[in-house]
């Protein structure tokens, strides 16, 4: 029954695993309901497994996703009706809009497929599809029209490189088996598809067999050979089915057999089904595995072009090599050649996966770089995490960082990179990946599929391998990576085959790119990706800057001990409310729960356990004697005070030195009073003051031989960085930009701010969103909204406006995914009513008419830069112009040192300092917090402020341990998990109408109920080991 | 014709290595070409007996135009290769891999008993390593010591694989391969368990290369100082070297340099010699029997009644009542001195050796087609063979290590077909298996015949040049199409057909033979069928091609050429030729007895007729055990107990020995000078390595004392010195010498003069006797075919494990520890019949006796059962059937009617 429209249902492997078989038989019936002179096809693999079961309805295109049979009848419907079926189609992840035909999905929109081209579009078990196709005619033309030689100049012509990884030509290949002498030779179809996450072999064998057959009959009358074998895995059962089909029907037809085409040549294959070593896919060990031996690699020279299968000059081609081979012949090695770049003809073909949205198969010409690949068509990261890494190659490739991204995909640059192209596998990893584990877990899978035959690859990845493990459980030494390097280089160049040769290719890359994530791993036990297991007793503790122990803490909460909560809190920290207000809660990114559903509310359970503590903790914290020593601390923002205090405690007299009026640094002047008022500040910094330390404000220190020469034995700087950065854009300095810092500092110590009516605030981080909203307050003041403000209000932007209020506007050059800010206080920013204008960029600022000029340029997203983000590029004509009051310039800060201390600083003006110790050049002097790291968050400066006082206390003669035990570890008992999802409990926050008249708390926090409740949500990872 | 010119020319190229311009010959790898230079490079997985493999990766070398680091092992050399051995990045990726294996290798190299001999101390010695490197981990796996013969040490084993590989291509067994992967890669006997439950056969050829102490065999002791010698088992003729320390053999090597074994081995060569050799049961002093016990007696006390009783009842009966039974595992020289005892000092023709059991009628059947009744080519030939059709021939247990090469045949490429009604070794791996009823090769070999003709695929230029008879054996062999045979020898037509076509098109093709086709009364006449092959297909004349009977004992084919056989001189020189007569009367001083040549010829299968009808009274038994490996040796033992005076001159006490009135010690191979004869006509020479124990002599030299005491004196100072005499009277042995033998390693006869090389291939252009003779042979079933009483039918042969009678190889623990005891093979179907259970003792009875065996089911033809004959508490041979073929006397061992009791 051939019909205009047709239905074609993805039979692969992965359709049929999530149910395609059973949405045949529904969609059969409901078809057959209905009478619709419709034509349902089976087809082999899409690509896009990642959203099987997928259906296709021909001639429109439209495109149904994950499609279960209860579907079929809305389908068949919308079929009659000539309409697509809205719901099922896909969506577009960022604005959920749905795209109703696969020509539009960026999926296959930035694909170019050759080898693919028929792969879901035709029935793989019917000949007849592939034949209306123009299917076996290129074989008909090579074996009736074309010499053998003509074919292997032809195909080397074309620039064809074998695709099963090393990239050698294939019409030179051919040619050398031909010309090798013996009147016996044979063809080998290498379908092993041993690499982890790279099944692209078997999808075409399952989707497109004909054109391997048809590819193979070609290069087998290339050649001289008559008699093939296509070495596939028993384990892939579908396309040894589907294989051994077509094979039958080809032979039916006389495209295999006697005399093909009457041509007088004879050929046929054999199908091999091989265990399943990922050793085979190496061609001497195929060999050997067909020949009935152990699959073991064998040293080439000789190569299996000169002596192969049984001795015999044997020709080994992968899958994708044959399938393109039909499309040369029948296009012309020109038009092939056009494809590519110059070393690197043709289509690329990966199987996308990992932490990317689009996972599935992809075709590209040679050439497209990482980036499109990873962004356009695999449509970029999930859950806005970012990008870190990309493996190409398998689990035998190098690992490129985000910064390679611009890397264009073909033999030779991705081995220039020390990554390879391997098979095509490209596992694309986030921040959530920890390098040095993605190197053991390579490893371990090299170690184990080692054929054991040469003692490099054998015995030198399990050294390497316990190499990593002892890093990835903390046991490892700096040492150890000179001794990894030193392994994975004789491993390289003293392996047998391939495997061995590139097994070291994850370790010698994540070393090259990834070095710092090692150091931690050995020197702090730190995995910032909070992954190894022998590392991370969990997640969320172990992100924290300063290993708040939070599991602890709201297990308590959970029993609804919010004071001893508060307890283990102080065990780390001296702010825990401040904290529990404004913590950026790097945590709760990494907190598992949100695999199940959201991640824990981390800060909001540290607040409500603050807001709830007794004191008692000050009972067990610890006085030691007085030590005699003075330390002076030159700052009092949370690194200085957090030093200060802990250095206090070990007995040491410890004076901090504040320029401002009150101490607190950023914390009283970055942070505005509606997310942490000043009183809860000032009840903290009483608590250190009542540790014994002394803080002498408005005292600003210029000269560190003074501090010394007054007797103090150590000096911290905790300076801050509280200078803005300039914009660098012209007209910067003429319309009068105010400084975001200083215009937050302003706000708080009470002066007036001239802001006029419009607002633009530019830059993206959380300064920014603290700005526009202190700029929405300031300017609201007038129009406090009514009270009833509050019903249905909350497309907030609508609301501003419509209250004549002003108008705030954030310009960002990015994206919204790409922007640093916390995207709770975005949220807030936009319900409050301050707008966003992403990819945006100002170019130029003039006076006009009292107001400002801003010219602006629209951005896209283009070539990854070094911090392996998409660089924006403006897009040309896209200038505009906005007309502002006031602009605020809130792009970074940088700290500003006297010039009196006399100490090294790194051009971005920071302080340098020993890593470990944080000791500057000059004994005795120490700095940490943002005056080292830069701009960063106040747990960060917390953390610094500990490593500091320990420091310090051991450069003092102590033993520099500041932990403390302020409730005894063993008090917590874990409950009972609850089955099942379970979303956050919202935190209640400040009806919007109440906010914008002043700088009232806008986080209302929780309940003891609703904290007790959220926190029972919690998955008590670490107790996993228990 | 020009292609093969080509192919043989050894074409020289030229490359240079560290800077030095090296010649050498094409097809040589770079590190063969190192070697040869004097270059060293180290190595722990290269053998040059085996095939290249690459996996120690220490061999690496840099070569100009080449990415990476390629090893010379598997190097092809090139023409104007540049190739250096030794650079910073070289030497830094060896020690490097050399570091890795030393961290996975345990042990204390003090106390290996490697030490000293290790390949891998070599190799750290050379790279330098300064530390021993960490253990990766705990190398405390179990030691393997289930085998009897050596200890698997795997926290010792590099992983070269050598052993592996040996196992595969040289032994061709496979009992031994690599299993898992990556770290827990290891070396496993199959099935994975112990090596002892492994089809391991126990060559030791993995024992003997393993570079490092993982593999040693057990209580090994290094020798002092090597002889060599020649594997006193089976008609192979190992060439070996002895270790010796003291007055101990302390180790056994096989001889690289002997085209004959190349160096390899079987269990019985390797393990089985000097335990064997040093046995406590070792007859020491001579022993006389009074009042049926045996006395310990001084030699001249035993000599001097020798020869009296001997010249008694020459006196009394005439020199016709005597026999001597020569030995078919004593040197040439005795065996020489033996039959010249028999024939001019007792004055008897009735001398004889174990021949007549075995391959008499490969003499006879072999001597009628072309004239000579010897192994037409060469051991070393059977590799190079496009085609092997292999008859009645278990080659892996009965000739191992021909059975080895017939494996490294196929391996390279070789087709086989194996007719056997056993499904033995060599048939799973063979092209085809015919598996014929016993007794029906004349059939098969007459299909084969049929077939080849009706195809056209038989050489007419051949036939019709060198060969006669063709249409007397096309009249005869016409009836005998494939579906005919079919009927008869149970295998299909059709695999008769491609058998016939693979064997015709073979180039070149060669049969080799064995007792299946000789022990059956149609022996001779089978031999002419199978002969008959070659005729038609001009297989013959060539290397590589042939008709190869492969004979049994050691020296089987040394007392053959001596003459240890009634029907012919030494040197197969005849009665019928005056000239022949006379140059023996002539150089013995004596006239030879008028018997001879007088037909029936009194064979030794027919002396216990003889002895019985009172015509033979006092007889001589050399180093054979008669009463355990004779048909049907419930005559044999009464006929030997009827004996006026039987003298028995053995190693151990045998079942024959015990039956004799004196027992006279002799000295073994290993403690004599000699020479003996293989299967292959090589003559090699056995050197005293160790004093003979007690008083025991060699055995010419018995003979010398017994043929003085009787008063024709044999006063040889030496073995040599006898064979000087025999040599100049024998034209086949005429240019060989101790002095050749020792140059070379040993020499093939013919070899008429001390210029000949000797001769590899037979029948070159010309066949011995001229014209190759066809025979148009008529199938004769053998003489008891199975009936309702007797259902089965019963065929004999050897194991791998123990040699006939046993006597030396029973004296080996591991190897009576492997086979302990008579067994049985019976198929499935039929031991379903029978309700018996594999491993349960039942009972064989024949029309002649019975015997217990243990059962075991195997893949056999149907209605067929086979056992061994090794046991004497069990011996087969009570119930083998005598009877006999009419040219040559050979009994139907191989075929009798039994029927199978359960025991229990």
């Amino acid at each position: 029954m051939k019909t205009e429209q047709r239905l074609h249902l993805c039979q692969g492997t992965g359709c049929l695993s999530a149910g395609a078989d059973r949405l045949y038989k529904a969609l059969a019936h409901e078809l057959s309901k209905l009478d619709l002179p419709v034509e349902l096809k089976r087809t082999g693999c899409h690509g896009f497994c990642q959203r099987g079961p997928i259906v296709i309805c021909e001639p429109q295109g439209f495109f149904y996703c994950a499609i279960q049979p209860q579907d079929a009848g809305e389908i068949a419907e919308a079929l009659s009706q000539g309409r697509a079926v809205e719901r099922l189609c896909y969506r577009d992840p960022q604005t959920g809009r749905p795209i109703p035909t696969y020509h539009e999905i960026p999926f296959y929109k930035g694909q170019s497929r050759i080898v693919l081209r028929n792969c879901g579009h035709i029935d793989p078990e019917d000949i007849e599809d592939y034949l209306a196709v123009e299917g076996y005619q290129a074989a008909r033309r090579a074996l009736l029209e074309m010499t053998p030689e003509q074919i292997c100049a032809e195909v080397e012509r074309s620039g064809l490189r074998g695709r099963g990884g090393a990239g050698f030509p294939t019409g030179r290949k051919w040619q050398l088996c031909r010309q090798a002498p013996g009147s016996e030779k044979y063809l080998i179809c290498n379908a092993d598809g041993g690499t982890p996450g790279a099944f692209m072999a078997r999808s075409i064998l399952e989707a497109d067999p004909h054109a391997v057959i048809e590819g193979m009959l070609i290069a087998a009358y290339a050649i001289g050979a008559q008699q093939a074998f296509i070495y596939v895995r028993a384990e892939d059962s579908l396309a040894v089915k589907r294989l051994r089909i077509a094979m039958a029907q080809a032979r039916e037809r006389g495209f295999l057999g006697k005399n093909i085409f009457n041509s007088g040549f004879d050929f046929d294959i054999e199908i091999f089904e091989g265990a399943g070593a990922f050793v085979c896919g190496e061609e001497t060990a195929l060999i050997a595995s067909i020949e009935g031996r152990r699959g073991m690699p064998s040293p080439r020279p000789p190569y299996p072009v000169q002596s192969g299968l049984w001795g015999r000059p044997t020709n080994v081609n992968n899958v994708k090599t044959y399938a393109s081979v039909p499309h040369i012949i029948r296009n012309g090695a020109d038009w092939y050649s056009q494809i590519g770049t110059k070393q690197s003809k043709g289509t690329a073909i990966f199987s996308l996966t990992g932490k990317v949205n689009n996972c599935g198969l992809v075709e590209v010409p040679m050439g497209t770089t990482l980036a499109e690949i990873i962004y356009e068509i695999g449509g970029g990261i999930p859950g806005g995490k970012a990008l870190k890494a990309v493996q190409t190659g398998g689990p035998t490739g190098g690992c490129l960082p985000a910064s390679l991204l611009n890397t264009p995909v073909d033999f030779d640059s991705l081995t220039a990179l020390g990554a390879i192209m391997g098979s095509g596998g490209m596992v694309v990893m986030d921040e959530d990946t920890c390098m040095v584990d993605i190197a053991r877990y390579s490893l371990d899978f090299t170690q184990k599929e080692s054929c054991g035959k040469c003692a490099p690859c054998r015995l030198g990845t399990k050294q390497m391998l316990n190499i990593l493990e002892a890093i990835t459980q903390g046991r490892g030494r700096m040492e150890d990576l000179d001794r990894l390097e030193r392994l994975a280089k004789s491993v390289q160049a003293g392996s047998l085959c391939g495997l061995g040769q590139t097994a070291p290719n994850p370790v010698l890359t994540t070393l090259r790119y990834f070095r710092e994530e090692y150091e931690e791993h050995i020197k702090y036990k730190h995995c910032r990706a909070a992954v190894c297991k022998g590392l991370v007793k969990a997640p969320c503790s172990h992100t924290c800057p300063a290993e708040i122990d939070v599991p602890r803490y709201v297990r308590l909460i959970a029993a609804g001990r919010f004071a001893d909560a508060h307890a283990v809190i102080s065990e780390k920290i001296p702010f825990p409310s401040v904290c529990g207000l404004v913590c950026f809660h790097p945590c709760e990114a990494r907190c598992r729960r949100a695999l199940v559903d959201d991640a824990i509310a981390i800060r909001a359970l540290k607040r409500a356990a603050a807001e709830r503590d007794n004191g008692r903790w000050k009972l067990y914290v610890k006085r030691r004697p007085p030590t005699g020593k003075r330390v002076a601390v030159v700052g009092s923002g949370p690194a200085g005070l957090t030093a200060a205090y802990y250095l206090a405690r070990k007995g040491h007299a410890v004076t901090v030195f504040e320029a401002f009026e009150k101490p607190g640094g950023m914390m009283r002047y970055g942070i505005p009073e509606y997310r942490l008022p000043h009183e809860i500040l000032d009840a903290e910094i009483s608590e250190i003051e009542a540790a014994g330390v002394e803080i002498h404000t408005k005292t600003k220190i210029e000269s560190l031989d003074q501090l010394f020469a007054q007797g103090f034995d150590a000096i911290f700087l905790a300076l801050g960085a509280h200078r803005g950065v300039k914009l660098g854009i012209p007209g910067e300095d003429e319309v009068g930009v105010l400084d975001c810092i200083d215009f937050l500092r302003r706000v708080k110590l009470g002066y007036h701010v001239e802001l006029g009516e419009r607002v633009a605030v530019i830059g993206g981080g959380n300064a920014a969103i603290d700005a526009a909203r202190t700029a929405l307050r300031l300017g609201a003041k007038a129009t406090v909204p009514a009270a009833d403000a509050d019903q249905e209000v909350l497309d907030a932007s609508r609301m501003a406006r419509r209250l004549g209020a002003k108008e705030v506007r954030i310009i960002y050059r990015r994206s919204s995914t790409e922007m640093p800010a916390s995207p709770e206080e975005v949220h807030e920013a936009l319900t409050e009513g301050v707008q966003i204008e992403f990819l945006t960029a100002p170019i130029k600022m003039t006076k006009e008419n009292g107001s400002i000029r801003l010219d602006c340029v629209r951005m896209r997203l283009g070539p990854v830069d070094a911090s392996g983000r998409r660089h924006p590029e403006p897009i040309p004509g896209s200038a505009f112009s906005i007309y502002v009051d006031r602009v605020i310039s809130a792009i970074g800060e940088a700290p500003e040192i006297p010039e009196g201390f006399g100490l090294r600083q790194t051009k971005w003006s920071t302080l340098v300092v020993d890593p470990d110790t944080l000791m500057t050049e000059r004994p005795g002097v120490f700095a940490g917090g943002d005056v080292v790291t830069g701009p960063a968050s106040v747990i960060e400066a917390i953390a610094a402020g500990r490593r500091a006082a320990s420091s310090i206390d051991k450069y003092l003669g102590g033993d520099g341990d500041i932990s403390e035990v302020l409730i005894d570890p063993e008090e917590d008992a874990p409950f009972e998990l609850e089955e099942g999802e379970r979303p956050r409990v919202p935190i209640q926050t400040l009806r919007i109408g109440e906010r914008l008249g002043g700088f009232r708390q806008v986080e209302l926090g929780y309940t003891a109920e609703e904290a007790i409740s959220e926190a029972r949500r919690c998955l008590m990872c670490d107790l996993e080991e228990r | 014709m020009n292609s093969v010119a080509t192919l043989e020319r050894v074409e020289t190229i030229a490359l240079t290595i560290d800077g030095v311009k090296i010649k050498t010959k094409a097809g040589q790898t770079v590190l063969q070409a190192c070697r040869e230079a004097g270059i060293y490079l180290p190595t722990l997985c290269y053998d040059p007996d085996l095939e290249p493999y690459g996996g120690c990766r220490l061999c690496i070398v840099e070569v100009a135009g080449m990415r990476g680091l390629p090893t010379a092992c598997t190097l092809p050399a090139q023409e104007g290769m540049v190739v250096r051995t030794e650079s910073e990045q070289i030497n830094s990726v060896r020690r490097a891999t050399l570091e890795l294996i030393l961290a996975d290798h345990g042990g204390d190299c003090l106390t290996c008993r490697k030490n000293g001999h290790c390949q891998l101390q070599e190799v750290s010695g050379y790279l330098g390593v300064e530390c021993r490197p960490a253990l990766l981990r705990e190398q405390t796996r179990p030691i393997d010591r289930s085998t009897p013969f050596f200890d698997f040490d795997i926290n010792k084993c590099i992983l070269c694989g050598i052993c592996v590989r040996a196992c595969a291509e040289l032994q061709g067994a496979h009992a031994i391969d690599f299993a898992w992967r990556g770290i827990e890669t290891r070396v496993t006997p199959a099935g994975g368990g112990l090596w002892i439950n492994s089809n391991c056969e126990y060559c030791g050829e993995c024992v003997s290369r393993c570079p490092t102490g993982a593999l040693v065999p057990k209580n090994s002791q290094r020798a002092s100082r090597y002889v060599k010698s020649v594997c006193p088992y089976c008609g192979v003729g190992c060439t070996i070297y002895l270790g010796i320390r003291g007055d101990r053999i302390v180790s056994v090597e096989g001889d690289k340099e002997s085209p004959v074994n190349n160096g390899h081995l079987c269990v019985k060569g390797r393990f089985g010699i000097i335990e064997a050799v040093h046995s406590p049961n070792r007859l020491k002093k001579p022993l006389i029997k009074k009042d049926g016990e045996f006395v310990e007696a001084s030699w001249d006390e035993a000599l001097d009644l020798v020869a009296q009783k001997f010249r008694e009842l020459k006196e009394r009966y005439g020199g016709e009542a005597l026999g001597v039974i020569a030995s078919a595992r004593v040197a040439n020289e005795a065996n020489y001195l033996a039959q010249k005892l028999a024939r001019a000092v007792f004055g008897t023709n009735k001398v004889d050796c174990c021949a007549r059991i075995c391959h008499a009628p490969s003499v006879h059947g072999l001597l009628r087609s072309f004239g000579s009744g010897a192994m037409t080519n060469s051991i070393s030939e059977i590799e190079h063979a496009d085609c092997i059709l292999l008859i009645g021939s278990n080659t892996t247990e009965a000739h191992p290590t021909i059975g080895s090469r017939i494996r490294r045949a196929v391996r390279k490429g070789a087709k086989l077909i194996v007719a056997d009604p056993r499904e033995i070794e060599l048939a799973k791996i063979a092209d085809i298996h015919l598996p014929l009823r016993p007794g029906t090769d004349i059939t098969l070999a007459n299909a084969l015949a049929h077939h080849i003709i009706v195809s056209g695929l038989h050489n007419e230029k051949f036939i019709q040049e060198r060969t006669e008879g063709f249409e007397e054996f096309w009249a005869v062999v016409q009836k005998y199409t494939p579906e005919y045979a079919e009927n008869i020898t149970g295998v299909p037509a059709e695999k008769i057909k491609q058998a016939a076509e693979m064997y015709a098109r073979g180039r070149p093709g060669m049969i080799v033979y064995c007792l299946g086709v000789t022990e059956h009364r149609t022996g001779v006449i089978s031999v002419q069928a199978i002969a008959n092959l070659a005729l038609i297909t001009g297989h013959i004349g060539q290397p590589s091609t042939g008709v190869n009977p492969l004979r049994g004992q050691n020296n089987v084919q040394g007392a053959c050429d001596m003459g240890a056989l009634p029907e012919f001189l030494p040197g197969y020189q005849r009665w019928d030729n005056p000239e022949h007569v006379k140059k023996f009367e002539e150089a013995w001083g004596v006239k030879l007895p008028k018997t001879l040549g007088y037909y029936p010829l009194i064979f030794c299968s027919r002396m216990w007729d003889d002895i019985l009808k009172g015509n033979l009274h006092g007889l001589y038994i050399i180093g054979e055990d008669v009463a355990l490996t004779e048909a049907n040796i419930t005559k044999v033992r009464k006929a030997l107990q009827s004996l006026d005076f039987l003298v028995v001159q053995e190693l151990f006490m045998t079942p024959t020995a015990e039956l004799a009135h004196v027992v006279l010690p002799a000295a073994g191979f290993a403690e004599i000078d000699g020479t003996f004869t293989n299967s292959e006509r090589r003559v090699q020479r056995v050197r005293k390595a160790i004093e003979p124990p007690g008083e025991c002599k060699p055995d010419w030299q018995i003979v010398c004392e017994i043929s003085n005491r009787m008063g024709y004196p044999m006063n040889y100072q030496s073995a040599e010195e006898v064979f000087e005499e025999l040599r100049r009277l024998m034209p086949i042995y005429g240019g060989i010498t101790y002095k050749r033998l020792d140059e070379n390693i040993g020499l093939q006869w013919p070899c008429p003069d001390e210029q000949h090389p000797g001769t590899r291939f037979l029948h070159k252009d010309k066949f011995t006797r001229g014209l190759g003779k066809f025979a148009g042979i008529e199938q004769e079933p053998p003489e008891e075919v199975p009936d309702a009483e007797y259902p089965f039918l019963l065929t004999t042969g050897r194991v791998l494990q123990h040699y006939n009678c046993a006597s030396m190889t029973r004296q080996v623990s591991g190897l009576e520890k492997l086979v302990p005891e008579n067994f049985i093979e019976i198929s499935p179907k039929d031991a379903e019949k029978l309700g018996v259970k594999d491993g349960e003792l039942v009972r064989v009875v024949s029309r002649r006796g019975a015997v217990l065996a243990r059962a075991k089911v195997r893949q056999i033809a149907e209605g067929v059962v086979f056992m061994p004959f090794h046991h004497k508490e069990s011996p087969t041979n009570l119930i083998t059937n005598d009877a006999l073929d009419p040219i040559c006397g050979t009994a139907e061992v191989k075929a009798c009617a039994v029927r199978i009791e359960r025991a229990a």
